[in-house]
């Protein structure tokens, strides 16, 4: 019944009427971007190592899903809770012998198959990409699509325990929107803060996806997106359980986000994470990834580096990164005390590295720079250069015009037509079977 | 059958959605053949069906039904049957959210009585129907509590009260004011004749 629920909904039919529109838009745009670095239209082409279709065309084709799953999916999913509280559905099935969990669990399940209706426009995308040549990458492609995947279930998390708190649709829909204000917010303001706070605006939603779109799959952010969306379900459960009393049921939800927030925090200590992206620019070579390996001793950084500093940024995406998949020990500390770094003194923008009890100091934000520091330091023999194939990029000329009517005249129209059909469908088939009843 | 009569207000949906669970109760406790039934355990013996709802409005009824019996383990045919008893063979393909409020009332005694438990309780059962429509339903009422179900019926509507039940609890501004055959009421309300009309003014 979720899934007929989903298709008599007009809220579903709007999201899906919108989707195709909003991926084409972006697909189109990253494409044609994508073709004017390429050289077409007889501009100068960039450096072909520079074309990547993760960053070029995957990214933003599916970073119109991320829009889309924050603003307008969380409309079709609390609708399935909220439109059972209007209409009394709720009353009868609370009585039914399926349980609230297991009910949950199926709004989930009908919520994922459906919507990957509307994950066909992106499917559309990939194989008009790879009809014109365009080049993919399994794993960095699988990778992004977790990390959607993950986003969709938080999202769905999100909406069904604001729907289950909320009397009505619109309350909730201001609770999930709340949230997601929430998380950027709390993004915007600990970046770059160092400690817990940042380490916690690392694992918001926004913060979570971009490491998935930068082709890296951490096993913290997946945790924690796991750990977050099993939290936020388990809530609704708890509060639709309308017999307890709202005291009760309070504690009880307390309990339920403590014991996530637990769970996330215990998620955030995770180490491990792969590199999926094929130009491996999350990983240092093989032969200094393996160099890296024998270091057995704790290494320390201490930056002492401003959050709004420029190199505390390349940094933390470059060298730090990097470090914190490879080295078995590492600690990073903050030593700046003040957010621009303008007014700080002694020993502002120093980077000190720390193996065992030897130190020493580092401006360079440069990876090779440092490297060499860390071996020295380590007692380590650098490997010898080169070794891994540069990664050759992946230009593409081609044109998406045509695309422009599957986008935005032929997906709406379908969208359209599949509503009415499935509608008359239904009235005949009962139609049918009330002819034969009689 | 046992009646639950009381003014708007006097509280039968509440202690309706109490008995069924579905509230949190301040006090009190539920006990079918002298043991306690937990809040949580009570939907495997009693049915309520509530007053005022349009549950999938947007489906065929033939959907719901074919739905309903599947999740609560109704036999179909028991299901088949009470929707030609109840004349709902001509609009299942309506939607639910589409019919007339007497229809909808019917489709809801259909689900109703379809699930398999010993007691339903029905919030007013008769609202909505026509005087013809109401004797039907009151046949098909009589037939389920005939077949060993108690049914524990909300009517604000004496007349149909006073026609239908075995037995009546008064309820007024959430007290019991009175309960018993309507000769018992009457005894108690110092009445020899009169109705229940009567009878309620009497003792509340």
């Amino acid at each position: 019944m979720e899934g007929g629920e989903l298709l008599a909904s007009r809220a579903f039919w709007l999201y899906l009427l919108a989707v195709g529109p909003l991926v084409g838009q972006a697909f189109l745009h990253a494409a044609s971007l994508y073709a004017e670095a390429s050289g077409r239209g007889g501009g100068p082409a960039a450096l072909a190592q520079g074309l990547s279709p993760l960053d070029g065309m995957l990214v933003p084709t599916f970073g119109a899903y991320d829009l889309a799953v924050t603003l307008l999916y969380p409309f079709v999913a609390i609708r399935l809770i909220s439109e059972e509280k209007r209409n009394g559905a709720g009353k009868l099935l609370l009585q039914s012998p399926a349980s609230i969990p297991l009910r949950l669990a199926v709004k989930l399940l009908a919520l994922a198959a459906f919507s990957l209706i509307a994950w066909a426009a992106g499917l559309l995308a990939l194989l008009l990409w790879a009809g014109a040549g365009g080049h993919l990458q399994l794993p960095e492609l699988a990778n992004l699509l977790l990390g959607h995947l993950l986003r969709f279930l938080l999202a769905t998390g999100v909406a069904l325990a604001a729907a289950a708190v909320c009397d009505g649709a619109a309350s909730a829909a201001i609770v999930t929107l709340s949230f997601t204000l929430g998380t950027w917010a709390l993004d915007f303001l600990a970046a770059g803060r160092g400690g817990w706070l940042e380490r916690i605006a690392g694992l918001t939603p926004t913060a979570g996806l971009r490491v998935f779109e930068h082709g890296e799959l951490r096993l913290s952010v997946a945790f924690a997106f796991l750990a977050a969306s099993a939290g936020a379900i388990a809530f609704a459960a708890v509060w639709l359980a309308s017999w307890v009393p709202v005291a009760r049921r309070a504690v009880r939800g307390a309990a339920v986000v403590a014991a996530t927030a637990v769970a996330i925090a215990g998620a955030s200590r995770l180490k491990p994470g792969w590199d999926f992206s094929e130009d491996r620019r999350n990983s240092f070579s093989r032969a200094d990834e393996a160099a890296l390996s024998r270091i057995t001793e704790p290494v320390t950084v201490t930056v002492n580096l401003a959050p709004e500093d420029p190199r505390l940024f390349d940094l933390e995406r470059g060298v730090l990164g990097k470090l914190r998949r490879v080295l078995a020990d590492l600690t990073v500390r903050r030593a700046a005390r003040s957010r621009s770094g303008l007014f700080e003194s002694g020993g502002y923008g120093e980077v000190w590295y720390q193996v065992g009890g030897r130190r020493a100091m580092v401006r360079s934000t440069i990876e090779a720079v440092v490297l060499e520091e860390i071996y020295r330091l380590a007692n380590v023999p650098p490997p010898a250069a080169g070794g891994d194939p540069a990664y050759p990029g992946y230009p593409l000329r081609a044109g998406f015009e045509g695309a422009l009517w599957i986008f935005y005249a032929a997906w709406p129209a379908a969208a359209a037509l599949a509503f009415l059909w499935i509608r008359g469908r239904w009235r005949k088939r009962w139609d049918e079977s009330g002819n034969q009843a009689s | 059958m046992l009646g639950l009569i009381g003014p708007n207000g006097a509280g039968k949906t509440t202690l309706f959605e109490c008995l069924a669970g579905e509230l949190p109760a301040d006090a009190g406790e539920v006990l079918w053949q002298g043991r306690p039934l937990a809040a949580g355990h009570r939907k495997e013996t009693l049915f309520y069906l509530p007053d005022q709802i349009t549950p999938w409005a947007g489906q065929p009824v033939g959907r719901v039904l074919s739905f309903f019996s599947r999740l609560f383990g109704a036999d179909p045919s028991r299901l088949s049957a009470l929707a030609g008893t109840l004349g709902l063979s001509r609009f299942l393909s309506e939607n639910v959210g589409e019919l007339s409020k007497g229809e909808r009332r019917r489709v809801l005694l259909a689900l109703g009585l379809s699930v398999p438990r010993e007691i339903l309780l029905f919030d007013e059962p008769f609202d909505g129907l026509d005087l013809r429509q109401a004797r039907e339903v009151e046949g098909v009422l009589r037939r389920a509590a005939a077949q060993g179900r108690t049914l524990f019926l909300s009517i604000h509507q004496l007349t149909d009260a006073a026609r239908v039940c075995d037995r009546l609890v008064l309820l007024s501004a959430g007290r019991v004011a009175g309960e018993g055959t309507l000769s018992e009421l009457r005894n108690r309300a110092g009445l020899e004749a009169g109705g229940l009309e009567e009878v309620f003014l009497a003792l509340t």
